[in-house]
């Protein structure tokens, strides 16, 4: 008798240590942040960009589906304006007309991203009338893939990466506000 | 390695224990010790489950709802498999679509984007748009509210825009009626309805976002109610006077309706929301709009159907050709409930009956419930909202009419929606379980020169011009009669049909398509065809559809290429009629006196001004159909602000 009550004692008094010694919250234990980042993910088209783009942002553990879907057009939004700035360097120095022209074009589109299609999204999330996020997101992809449709015909497609990054983390960010409807 | 053993309590086995016996002196301090650090644990643990159920925790609350927790959900995004019917708004159905030329997003220039606005559409000046907004009949005015962001062209910033007219055609622009000026409205003043009291007073509900981001309801009243133009909005000193109740989340409860009296005398509404993916509607009872009673369960709810936004609830005579007051009941009476689905962009409503005392509805037909069934309008149509127009005794439906084309098109014409033309709303007493909508009659008041044209054949596998001069601009009515010999010959087949996954025109049957196309160039490189398609089972029977092709109606790869429409009932004897409005950007679509109804926008680069023109098309392979129309020009509604010196029109 007394062997098992000590032999109890002693159980609970270890996992009283081991998780006094680990830093957690109620939330955490039940269901981990990851995980959550990970279920999310999988319902998005682009599951390894949009694992790793949320989360490289500390807030992703411990965050709720609007959570993540704030994370992800914060995300969004860097990765957008990045590219534009891009663009705006490269229409500086480049000399060939059509490629000007094509720079010209995405340059529209990445104003469209940046000044409506995303502040859109955000405030849909935060307020809580979601479809205009995803509507938001989607044509930031569609806008992505018009600049990119641009350079079809053309030898160079200088921004070809950032500008995908954007494309797909944009379809992320409309599969992610779309969970909230 | 934790060093547990200050709280090992020391055993009593002398073989057990290391430290030999003098510890034996230290026990009962030890286990002491030992009782505080267990019972520790045990409160942890349990304070830890039970902040696992029910808590104010966000996190933890969408774990609870479902919305998460099946890893089946049909929601999933998936790039190609994804139907236009599962989900999303439209524009995502061109997110992965492939396009068909190597082209770029259309440039857009400024002739092709001004020609898109519309002349007898009510729209703002500028800017964004969306949902109606508590529309009434007051002091000979009929007055019209609605969502707007005075800031862009897409939404955000919403505050609330006001019109008036004494035709419902005729609009001039007022102020703004509210602004986002308070804390419980701070981030966003949204959808409401109008409820006007015995006394002819007006009343206000709508919904706020508070600068927490939770959504309540709030009461706004006319600050003179001897103004009939009802500039001056005053808003209750002590909003919210809803907030969402227990099991509704904060971003769930929105858009009051307008409110009716029960046999108690107090005045009833019902506000959308959704438990999981059940769409409900929630029920309160109040004296004075500023308390209220929640009642146990819901005045309705489906399954699956998601979150239901711009709820509806109203009564139509199963007998008379009129309206009837939103309080009105009795056994020659069935009430609508109506429901805008957030998952889908669409208006569903159903007929049912409604049970006063507990304040429940069941629909008439369950496989037709709200949200599986009938649908207001099969293009793209959103966020309706009716009013019993005491004027002309009738119940008046406004739509809130979106763009199709892209956010960027949207932001260089610097405006986007426009809203539908009112449609009146009339129990469809021979099939009984639609409704019918139709323009109202005011707005005849447009109409120009007309057209006639008798009896036109149109064989199969033909075009043929109608000349009316300019074709933009038009009010068509029109009759269509199938070749009765063709009707019975051909074989039926056991193929199934539905305007959305067909080919559009370009699909021949034998009994269809054949109709119109509207704002179509001379060589048909666009246009926008309005047509029925006859299909004939294997049984012999005939089931007819009512379809929008947008698919061609723009060269433009950047805007939407659906093909709406849906069957439309056709009951023995009847020809197949059709009323097409034609404004520019706008085609609405009305089959059989408005059984079935289909609005979209389209956006031509060539078939725009002088160059669009309006033709009959037949593409059957086996019948012949002739035509009979009547068609107007229609004068613009010379929509704009209201003149400084007071004068009317």
């Amino acid at each position: 008798m007394n062997n098992t009550v000590s032999f109890a004692l002693l159980h609970f008094a270890f996992c009283f240590t081991l998780v006094s010694f680990t830093p957690i919250s109620a939330l955490e234990l039940h269901g981990t942040g990851a995980n959550m980042v990970e279920t999310t993910c999988q319902k998005t088209p682009f599951y390894n960009l949009c694992v790793s783009a949320l989360k490289s942002d500390p807030r992703s553990s411990g965050a709720n589906v609007a959570g993540l879907a704030q994370i992800g057009t914060d995300k969004l939004k860097a990765k957008a304006t990045a590219t534009l700035r891009q663009i705006t360097a490269l229409l500086k120095v480049a000399k060939d007309p059509k490629l000007k022209m094509a720079l010209r074009d995405c340059a529209d589109y990445y104003n469209a991203i940046v000044k409506y299609d995303i502040p859109v999204a955000v405030e849909a999330v935060t307020k809580g009338d979601p479809k205009f996020g995803v509507e938001g997101a989607t044509d930031a992809a569609n806008e992505a893939d018009a600049c990119g449709r641009g350079f079809k015909n053309q030898p160079k497609f200088p921004i070809y990466a950032s500008n995908k990054v954007v494309h797909d983390l944009s379809a992320v960010v409309a599969s992610i506000v779309q969970l909230l409807l | 390695m934790v060093d547990t053993r200050p709280f090992l309590p020391v055993s009593s086995h002398a073989g057990s224990d290391p430290t030999g016996p003098s510890e034996n002196r230290r026990k009962p301090m030890k286990l002491q010790l030992s009782i505080f650090f267990v019972l520790l644990t045990v409160g942890f643990f349990a304070a830890l489950l039970t902040s696992n159920n029910g808590s104010d925790n966000g996190f933890v609350k969408e774990n609870e709802h479902g919305s998460l927790a099946s890893p089946s959900s049909e929601k999933q995004l998936r790039p190609v498999s994804r139907g236009p019917a599962v989900g999303v708004s439209e524009k995502s159905n061109r997110l992965f679509a492939k396009d068909n030329e190597n082209q770029l997003a259309y440039p857009w220039n400024n002739s092709m984007l001004s020609w898109q606005r519309t002349a007898f559409h009510f729209q703002p000046e500028k800017n964004w748009m969306n949902d109606p907004n508590g529309p009434l009949f007051y002091k000979g005015w009929y007055h019209f509210f609605y969502q707007y962001n005075p800031h862009a062209a897409v939404w955000g910033d919403i505050v609330w825009g006001h019109a008036v007219s004494k035709d419902l055609i005729h609009w001039l622009h007022l102020p703004l009626a509210m602004v986002a000026d308070q804390w419980y409205d701070k981030n966003g003043v949204w959808t409401g309805s109008a409820t006007i009291l015995p006394d002819g007073k007006v009343v206000m509900l709508y919904t706020g976002s508070t600068t927490e981001n939770v959504q309540v309801q709030n009461l706004a009243y006319p600050a003179d109610h001897s103004d009939p133009l009802l500039i001056n909005w005053v808003k209750y000193s002590g909003n919210p006077v809803l907030v969402p109740p227990p099991g509704i989340l904060d971003k769930d409860f929105r858009d009051p309706t307008t409110a009716w009296l029960t046999s108690e005398g107090k005045w009833r509404i019902t506000i959308g929301s959704k438990i999981n993916k059940t769409g409900i509607a929630l029920v309160y009872d109040t004296k004075d709009f500023i308390n209220y009673e929640l009642l146990d369960g819901v005045l309705h709810a489906v399954p699956r159907t998601g979150m239901w936004e711009c709820v509806d609830f109203f009564p139509v005579s199963k007998t008379e050709e009129n309206g009837l007051d939103t309080s009105v009941n009795g056994p020659s009476v069935k009430h609508v409930v109506k429901a805008s689905l957030d998952d889908d962009r669409h208006d569903y409503y159903s007929i049912g009956t409604y049970h006063e005392k507990n304040g429940t509805w069941i629909p008439d037909e369950p496989k037709i419930d709200v949200g599986i069934g009938l649908r207001y309008d099969y293009g793209i149509y959103y966020a309706a909202k009716t009013f019993y127009d005491q004027n002309k005794n009738r119940r008046v439906l406004w739509g809130w009419i979106g763009e199709s084309d892209s956010e960027a098109a949207d932001m260089q014409k610097g405006w986007a929606s426009v809203q539908s033309i009112p449609r009146t709303i009339l129990f469809d007493k021979k099939i009984g379980t639609h409704l019918l909508q139709w323009p109202v009659e005011e707005i005849e008041s447009l109409r120009l020169k007309s057209y006639e044209f008798n009896q036109v054949k149109v064989q199969a596998g033909s075009v043929v011009p109608l000349d009316v001069g300019p074709a933009t601009q038009l009010d068509i009515i029109a009759e269509f009669e199938i070749d009765k010999e063709a009707l019975e010959k051909t074989t039926g087949s056991n193929v199934t049909f539905s305007c959305s996954s067909s080919g559009g025109t370009i699909e021949r049957g034998a009994l269809g398509p054949f109709g119109l196309l509207v704002l179509a160039d001379d060589s048909l490189s666009e246009q926008t065809p309005v047509y029925f398609y006859i299909a004939k089972g294997s049984d012999g029977k005939l089931k007819t559809f009512f379809c929008n092709d947008q698919s061609r109606s723009s060269v433009a790869s950047d805007v939407n290429k659906r093909i709406y429409g849906n069957l439309v009932p056709v009951l023995e004897g009847e020809k197949l009629s059709l009323r097409v409005l034609v404004d520019h950007s706008i085609v609405e679509s009305f089959a059989q006196g408005g059984r079935t109804v289909i609005t979209s926008r389209v956006y031509p680069t060539k078939a725009i001004y002088g160059a669009a023109k309006l033709f009959l098309f037949n593409n059957a392979t086996e019948a012949s159909v002739s035509a009979s129309l009547r068609i107007w020009q229609m004068n613009s509604a010379f929509i704009r602000p209201y003149p400084n010196n007071k004068e009317s029109q």
